[in-house]
Formats: C-alpha cells, sequence, structure tokens
C-alpha cells in the first residue's frame, strides 16, 4: 500500500510526526520503574500538604499581608527536614536522584495547595537546572554537595537563576533580542577571574538562597556572544541584596534585587563561558541559547505543572463549596449549569497536566533528561548503592574532559529539529496551562460569588498567586513568539521572527 | 460619554475626575494596605463634602438627582482611580435604593439629612449577596411590640464603619419571605467581626455580623425583602458597569503609557505589534463597554420599556471584559505589573471582585433569562 520512503515523506510533511506527539516514540523507550516512583513521589508531596502545606498557607499569606518583609525560613527549614531540596539531585552527588518529570508532579500536587509553598521548592530547581545546562561537571558536583550538606546541617541550601534586569526581561530570555537590548550586568574578565557590576531583580527566593546562577555579559554590546554563567555565593564581597518585591500574590515567596559592586568572583565558580565553548560544533551564541532553551524546555513544563496546580485548587475549591452549598434551595451542584462548569474546569486541569507531561516526553527522548532516562543509565542509577556510585562516577567528575564529554553530548548531540521540539512544546505548555490556570480561578470566584472573595476561604489567593505564572519564565507572549519560532517558522522560510 | 451634552453631568464629570485624580490617585497603593495601613477617612468625608453620596438620590428626599446618569459618570470617574471609594459610594446608594424600593422612602430622607460625619450616615449592606440565594437567614421577630434579629450575616460591605445597616431577616418560618430591617450597628446585640481579608477593594471593607436580640426597624412592609432586591439590583447593575468601566480605562491608561516608556528587543514595547493587538482589544472594550453603558443609562433614565433587560445585558459583558482587559493590564506591564507599587494588579483584583456584586454571576444570568421568559 505504501513503501518505506513515502512513510517517512508523509510522515515529515507538516505537521511532522515527530513533532506533533513525543509520547508515542518515547512510551517504549520509558523505564517502567518511573511509574512508581511518581506514583511514591506524588504520595509524599500530598503527605507534605496534609501535614505542613494547608495548616499554614493561608497563615503564610496573611503574614506577608501584614508584613511584606517576612521571610518563610520557618517553611524552608521543614521543606530542607523533609528532604526537597536534593530530592532531584543526582544520586552521584549524595542527592535522592528522583527523575526529573516526577518533580512536574511533586508540584502539581504542593501548587494545588498553595503556589508559593510549590515555587519554595520548584523554584530551586530553575537554579540547578540552569547549573546542570551548562555541564560544568566539576562546579555541578560542588553546588550539589552543598545543597546536600545543607540538607544533613539543617542549614538549607537553595540555589536562584539571577537573569532577569531592571532594562531587560524578555530580551534575555531570547538571543535574538538580547543583542537589542539594554543589558547592564557585565562580568569582566579580570585576572583569576571576573569583576561583576549590576543588578538582577525579581529573582525567586534571594533572599532564601546561599547560590545565585548569575547570568552576566562580558561585552554589553554583544552580550548573546559573551555571556557569563557564574555561581555567586550570598556573603560574596561585593555582593549584596536589594530590595524585596512586595507582589500582589505568591506572597510567600520573595523575589528579590541582586546588586553586584565589583564583586569578583573566581575562575573555578565560572560555569560556562565564551572561552570554555571554543571546541563545541555551534557558535558560542548558538550554545547560549540552546542553554536557555535546555533550561527552560525543563522549568517551563515545570510552570506548567504550578499552573496545573492552579486550576486544580480552583477546581477543587469550587466543586467542595457546590457541593456543600444551598443556592436559593437547591444544592449548587445539582444545578445542570455548574455541573458544565465544573466539567469544563476538570477538562482544564486535565489538558494542562497533559500539556507538561508531553513536554517531559519530548524532554526525555530529544532533551535535558535523554541521558538519565535511557533505560541502561537509568537502572544503573536506580540500583547502584551510592557509596559504589561515589567511587566509581564521582572522582570522574573532577576530571576536565567529563565536562568536556558532556557537552560534546549535550551540546554537539542535540540537532536543531531536537532543540526546536523541546523549546516549541514547553513554551506550548507553559502558556496553555497557565491561561488554563486563569481561567479556573475566574470560574471558581463566579461560582463562589462573596464566598470567593474571602482571603479565608483560600481561593481568591489561588487567582492573585496563578497570575504569576503567565508572567514569568517569559511572559505568556514571548512563549507564544517561541513556539511560532521553534514549531511553525521552520516549515515558512519566509517567516522571520523578533524583526517586525 | 455618558454625559452627553448635558450640562449638569458634565460639570459632575469634571469634579469627579478631578476628585479622583487629586485625592485618590496619589495614595492609592497606600490606601489599599487597609486593614494594615490607616483607613482613608478624610477623602471619604471630601467625596461627601462633593455631595457624591447624594448624586442619585432625588431631590425631595434630600438628594442632589442626578439620576442613573450622575452616579454612573461619578462612579466611573472613581474607580478609574481606586475602585474602593467605588465601592463604599456603590453600597451606600443600593442601600438607600433598597430602602425606596420597600418603602422606606422617609426613613432615607431623615439619613440623607442626618449627619455630617459620613461614617454615622453611611448604611452598610450585604450587597455581594442575594439574599433569595442564602441558605440561612437571619431571624426577626416581635418582642414587646418590637423587632429584634437573631442569627448572623456574612460579609457586609461597610458593617465595621457605618452607622447603620441594612440587613435582611425572615420574619416567619423557613419558606417565608424576608424583608429588610435598619439596625443601629453600634447597638446592644450586634456584633461585628474584624474586616474580612478580602481580595480586593481592600479600602471597602466588609464584615461578618452576628446578631442576639438585636434591636431593628423593619423597612416598609413585611415580607417584600425580595420584590425589593430585584427592583434595587435591576437599577444597581448599571452603577456597578460603570465601576468594571472605570477599572477598564484606568487599567488601559497605564499600559499605554508604561508601553511608550518601556523598551525591549531595541525599540518601545509599544512598537511590537502584539503589543498593539492588545492594546486594540483594550480599547475595543472600552469603546463598546462605554456605548453600551450610555445607551442603558439613556433607557433606564427614560424609563424605555425593557430597560432592565439592556442594564443586566451591559452589565454581565462589561464586568467580563473588565476581568479580561485588567489581566493584560498587567501583562503589558510584565513584571512590574505583578507588584504592589503599580495600581494595574490592584484594578485586576477589583475587577473581578465587582463581578461578585448583587448576587453569583451565573445566576445573575439566569435571571436575565428568567425575566424575558417569564
Ligand atoms: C514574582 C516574579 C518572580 C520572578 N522570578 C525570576 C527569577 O527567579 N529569575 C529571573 O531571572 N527572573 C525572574 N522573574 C522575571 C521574569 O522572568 C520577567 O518578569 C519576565 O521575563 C518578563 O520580563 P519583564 O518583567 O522585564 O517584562 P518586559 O520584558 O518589559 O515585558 C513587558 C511587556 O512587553 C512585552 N514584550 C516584550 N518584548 C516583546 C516583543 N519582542 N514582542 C512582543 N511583546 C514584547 C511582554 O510580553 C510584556 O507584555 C520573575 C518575575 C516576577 C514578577
Amino acid at each position: 500500500m505504501i513503501s518505506r520512503s513515502e512513510v517517512k515523506h508523509f510522515a515529515n510533511q507538516s505537521p511532522r510526526f515527530d513533532d506533533m506527539i513525543c509520547s508515542l516514540p518515547a512510551g517504549p523507550k520509558t523505564p517502567g520503574l518511573m511509574v512508581g516512583e511518581t506514583r511514591k513521589v506524588m504520595a509524599i508531596a500530598r503527605k507534605f500538604n496534609e501535614e505542613v502545606v494547608r495548616p499554614y498557607a493561608l497563615e503564610l499569606d496573611r503574614t506577608l499581608h501584614e508584613n511584606p518583609d517576612f521571610l518563610p525560613w520557618d517553611f524552608v527549614e521543614k521543606a530542607n527536614e523533609w528532604g526537597f531540596y536534593t530530592m532531584w539531585i543526582p544520586k552521584i552527588f549524595g542527592g535522592k536522584g528522583y527523575s526529573m518529570p516526577t518533580m512536574c508532579y511533586f508540584v502539581e500536587e504542593i501548587g494545588s495547595a498553595c503556589l508559593a509553598m510549590a515555587n519554595l521548592i520548584g523554584v530551586h530547581y530553575l537554579g540547578v537546572s540552569t547549573l546542570n545546562a551548562t555541564w560544568n561537571m566539576r562546579l555541578i558536583s560542588r553546588l550539589c554537595r552543598d545543597i546536600v550538606a545543607g540538607e544533613k546541617n539543617h542549614t538549607p541550601c537553595l540555589v536562584t537563576l539571577a537573569i532577569t534586569e531592571p532594562g531587560a526581561g524578555t530580551d534575555v530570555e531570547e538571543i535574538d533580542l538580547v543583542d537589542k537590548g539594554s543589558v547592564t550586568c557585565q562580568a569582566q574578565k579580570v585576572d583569576g577571574g571576573y569583576k561583576i557590576n549590576g543588578s538582577k531583580i525579581f529573582i525567586s527566593n534571594g533572599h532564601l538562597s546561599t547560590w545565585h546562577m548569575v547570568i552576566a555579559y562580558a561585552d554589553l554590546d554583544k552580550p548573546s556572544e559573551s555571556t557569563v554563567a557564574l555561581a555567586v555565593k550570598t556573603g560574596t564581597p561585593g555582593f549584596s541584596f536589594g530590595r524585596k518585591e512586595n507582589k500582589m500574590g505568591q506572597k510567600g515567596c520573595p523575589a528579590s534585587e541582586l546588586v553586584f559592586k565589583d564583586c569578583f568572583v573566581p575562575d573555578d565558580l565560572v560555569c560556562m563561558d565564551p572561552a570554555q565553548l571554543a571546541k563545541n560544533k555551534r557558535p558560542v551564541r548558538e550554545i547560549n541559547m540552546q542553554m536557555i532553551d535546555y533550561v527552560v524546555s525543563a522549568t517551563r513544563a515545570g510552570v506548567g505543572a504550578f499552573a496545573t496546580g492552579a486550576a486544580r485548587g480552583a477546581y477543587e475549591a469550587a466543586v467542595k463549596f457546590a457541593s456543600e452549598t444551598h443556592v436559593a434551595g437547591k444544592l449548587l451542584i445539582n444545578y445542570e449549569w455548574a455541573q458544565c462548569m465544573l466539567a469544563e474546569m476538570y477538562k482544564n486541569v486535565a489538558l494542562s497536566r497533559l500539556s507538561y507531561v508531553e513536554t517531559n516526553y519530548a524532554n526525555g527522548i530529544y532533551g535535558f533528561f535523554r541521558e538519565i532516562q535511557k533505560k541502561p543509565m537509568y537502572y544503573y542509577y536506580k540500583m547502584m548503592p551510592v557509596k559504589w556510585l561515589e567511587k566509581m562516577v564521582s572522582s570522574m567528575t573532577e576530571k576536565a574532559w567529563a565536562t568536556t564529554w558532556f557537552r560534546k553530548t549535550q551540546f554537539d548531540g542535540q540537532t536543531d529539529e531536537e532543540i526546536c521540539r523541546t523549546s516549541g512544546w514547553a513554551s506550548l505548555c507553559k502558556f496553555a496551562a497557565t491561561d488554563y490556570g486563569i481561567k479556573n480561578c475566574h470560574m471558581a470566584l463566579e461560582l463562589m460569588g462573596q464566598a470567593g472573595l474571602r482571603h479565608d476561604r483560600g481561593t481568591e489567593k489561588i487567582l492573585r498567586d496563578a497570575k504569576l505564572l503567565q508572567i514569568y519564565e517569559g511572559t505568556n507572549q514571548l512563549n507564544r513568539l517561541n513556539l511560532f519560532k521553534c514549531l511553525v517558522a521552520p516549515e515558512h522560510p519566509q517567516a522571520v521572527v523578533f524583526e517586525e | 460619554m455618558i454625559a452627553g451634552k448635558d450640562k449638569e453631568l458634565k460639570l459632575l464629570d469634571k469634579a469627579s475626575t478631578e476628585f479622583a485624580g487629586k485625592q485618590l490617585a496619589p495614595e492609592r497603593e497606600a490606601n489599599d494596605k487597609y486593614p494594615f495601613g490607616p483607613f482613608f477617612d478624610t477623602v471619604l468625608q471630601k467625596a461627601h463634602e462633593l455631595e457624591f453620596f447624594h448624586v442619585m438620590l432625588p431631590e425631595d428626599l434630600g438628594g442632589i438627582g442626578h439620576g442613573m446618569a450622575g452616579l454612573c459618570i461619578v462612579l466611573s470617574n472613581i474607580c478609574r482611580e481606586d475602585a474602593s471609594l467605588g465601592g463604599i459610594l456603590f453600597t451606600h446608594t443600593a442601600a438607600c435604593e433598597l430602602m425606596i424600593a420597600a418603602g422606606g422612602q422617609d426613613r432615607v430622607r431623615t439619613i440623607a439629612s442626618e449627619s455630617d460625619d459620613i461614617r454615622k450616615f453611611l448604611i452598610a449592606c450585604p450587597v455581594f449577596n442575594n439574599p433569595s440565594e442564602i441558605a440561612h437567614l437571619a431571624r426577626a421577630e416581635l418582642k414587646d411590640g418590637k423587632w429584634v434579629i437573631n442569627g448572623s450575616l456574612e460579609y457586609v460591605v461597610l458593617g465595621g464603619l457605618a452607622g447603620h445597616a441594612l440587613i435582611p431577616a425572615k420574619t416567619g418560618n423557613n419558606d417565608a419571605a424576608y424583608s429588610w430591617f435598619l439596625i443601629d450597628s453600634a447597638a446592644d446585640g450586634v456584633a461585628l467581626s474584624e474586616p474580612v481579608m478580602s481580595l480586593g477593594l481592600h479600602a471597602c471593607p466588609a464584615v461578618d455580623m452576628t446578631f442576639h436580640d438585636a434591636p431593628a426597624e423593619l423597612v416598609g412592609s413585611e415580607g417584600t425583602g425580595e420584590s425589593a432586591f430585584f427592583g434595587m439590583a435591576a437599577q444597581m447593575q448599571l452603577p456597578v458597569a460603570a465601576m468594571s468601566l472605570g477599572i477598564m480605562k484606568g487599567s488601559f491608561k497605564e499600559a499605554l503609557d508604561y508601553s511608550k516608556g518601556r523598551f525591549q528587543g531595541g525599540r518601545r514595547i509599544l512598537d511590537w505589534s502584539e503589543i498593539r493587538m492588545m492594546l486594540a482589544d483594550m480599547v475595543v472594550k472600552i469603546k463598546t463597554g462605554d456605548m453600551i453603558l450610555s445607551a442603558a443609562c439613556r433607557n433606564a433614565d427614560e424609563n424605555t420599556p425593557g430597560w432592565q433587560a439592556n442594564a443586566a445585558a451591559a452589565a454581565v459583558r462589561i464586568q467580563a471584559d473588565a476581568c479580561d482587559l485588567t489581566t493584560d493590564g498587567i501583562q503589558i506591564l510584565g513584571g512590574i505589573g505583578y507588584m504592589k507599587d503599580y495600581g494595574q494588579e490592584k484594578r485586576f483584583r477589583d475587577a473581578k471582585h465587582l463581578q461578585a456584586l448583587l448576587g453569583l454571576a451565573p445566576m445573575k444570568k439566569l435571571k436575565l433569562i428568567e425575566d424575558m421568559i417569564r
């Protein structure tokens, strides 16, 4: 009926089979144990919700209403006690080594009870992911061990990503924009390291974190080609915290300004700079974009999971209200229109979840998690006792060739199509799920009327919290443009993006 | 737009715009801190002195009789800057309209002329609730020939501020019709909660009230509560829409101004066509809102047959648009829009808050069709 070459030909027609669906090809390659692992992670999150999050969520939000300068160390210490800051740190560095896609299920759960608390845990992994995406094995090892030590010593060690600047938010997310923008945070090469000057704003968990993955630029006129990723520790001379924002929602999770004045960062804390990339296949500029794409392909799925949590929190509040409230003499849940509204909300939750699951399948076969999720690797790391791993693998990470090898396989080994597929799906997930999240909050508040407006009922907080999801990790507008760039424009050579 | 060529309405338009710009805008973020910051008594008193609280009340009841159009103009201008004051004005006016609809004109007249102290003058009212939708209303009974109320009521707007509160209560068994009662908020037997922390309108606070043999005054005649409520609600849909429209205008202005000064990708964000498209969508909502609201106001003031359906439809449309528009209003400012130092996040919260006025939003829609097919 059809020849092999025809199958190839038609499957590659737009929309290409490989772009359309990631879960189908990924399914058979996915280690079976991940099902049980995911179920366990979800259960842990539910237990934590019951014991810690729900009893404290409204009180924390209220405290911040009253005192915007409050820092939720108490919660961070609790999360540290429960082991959440090392859950997704690889076992070879002493972490618990849960596979990355499970984190999304975890933050969906926590986010369904409190988005600020989900961020207090989840955003740490935005910093960790950025570190990982530089594939600098020596520094990954060093910082991860610090995080693990922080858990053991009961002194939480969190990591941030600091990329946004006062004059550049959208611009720093996109290599085609950054050169036209006005970035000002400079990393100037000096003897033995870099000197940073400038500031970063809106940095989630800033005041609470020990390490900061700072993205600065050696040449402010050509930032795309001179990006420097540095690990800066709180307390480093020349680095201080500026203002802490007073936000509409997610109040429990601080957004901080980081200020650098002649802050010296030694070479051994430089995670990635142009000189380190000289031997890689792609030009430095493209690797810098690839690095951002590695990060956001994973973390935008995470934002999708936060949003699924928000959509679910709103849905759960609405269904609870409808099933215990009589309106005009009849239980609200027994109005047909209310049933349709609740079904619509349920659908929004399910579709949001599917979007992050699909994105993670893409990451599993084309992106960040590709190596670690290969069955032999996965089972090797799962089954090997930590001590053995430490002996066999850990010493390797100190060697320069380990970084070179990882960068070769990860940067050079990923095709342009694979970058587009993972980044495009992540953007789709990000704006679809966060729009659904907001939609469900609106519907819940409409269904609940006056009761929904009250802080003590918890629903209005979900709306305030969820709005942030449409803004950070690239505004939803930027993500729409990125989807276009990654999944539409390649099929239409005449299309140019970010150049009107 | 609503003022048209009417000179008096134009003056009112000018006065309320100036008042909002000078008195409300500069302290908007500070005033929004309530109850964790001070209440804006001075501003409220000024609004009282400017007779904004008397705008809609007919002259024979001690008002200045600018009708629905006048009230909508004032509310829209005020809410452009700070919807909390709009909420106070709305609540008091709705309470007066309720009393009038229930047959308590005389009592409204005395209150309107009673006090120079705004707090004593104001009437609290549970304006977010349609009492017919509530499962357990408070109960009123005659004791020694005087009405007393027992029970509780959630979310009485201005309850902690106003001298009086207008409360729905049942006078018979569970199936009985309800009536409206006026109570003195400071009377024995009336207990007030702390201000209820809420999504929006922070400086238009509500409290939960509990009554133990609280002395009460029946407004109008017994059992007319529901018809009075629907009479008031039919009219007051329009001011609700006007408030939402004002919020939209404020949000649009801030977004437009910001987009002219913020640069990304080497140009003003205003010069990215996606931002222009978002701004254009805002303009569409505002322009259509302006047109439908002024037409609906005219219909109401001229008592055109079917004006109630027009008013209800206008309110549903404009309130929903305000929720969408203010979402984009934050979005255009990016991360800045999410911060308390700017007006956009407040407008977003206030727009959603207002959508719950006068009962559950879906039930209000259903009422529209029920009235049509009746
Ligand atoms: C609470 C909070 C926490 C955050 N956490 C972090 C963090 O941990 N680390 C970090 O580095 N950053 C963080 N951010 C920053 C966040 O990622 C940025 O706010 C976001 O990328 C948008 O940037 P901006 O705020 O500068 O908005 P801008 O980039 O100024 O955007 C303003 C508007 O212009 C639009 N726009 C801009 N460029 C274009 C274009 N080319 N075409 C069309 N429209 C355009 C945007 O979509 C938006 O609507 C956080 C922000 C917030 C609010």
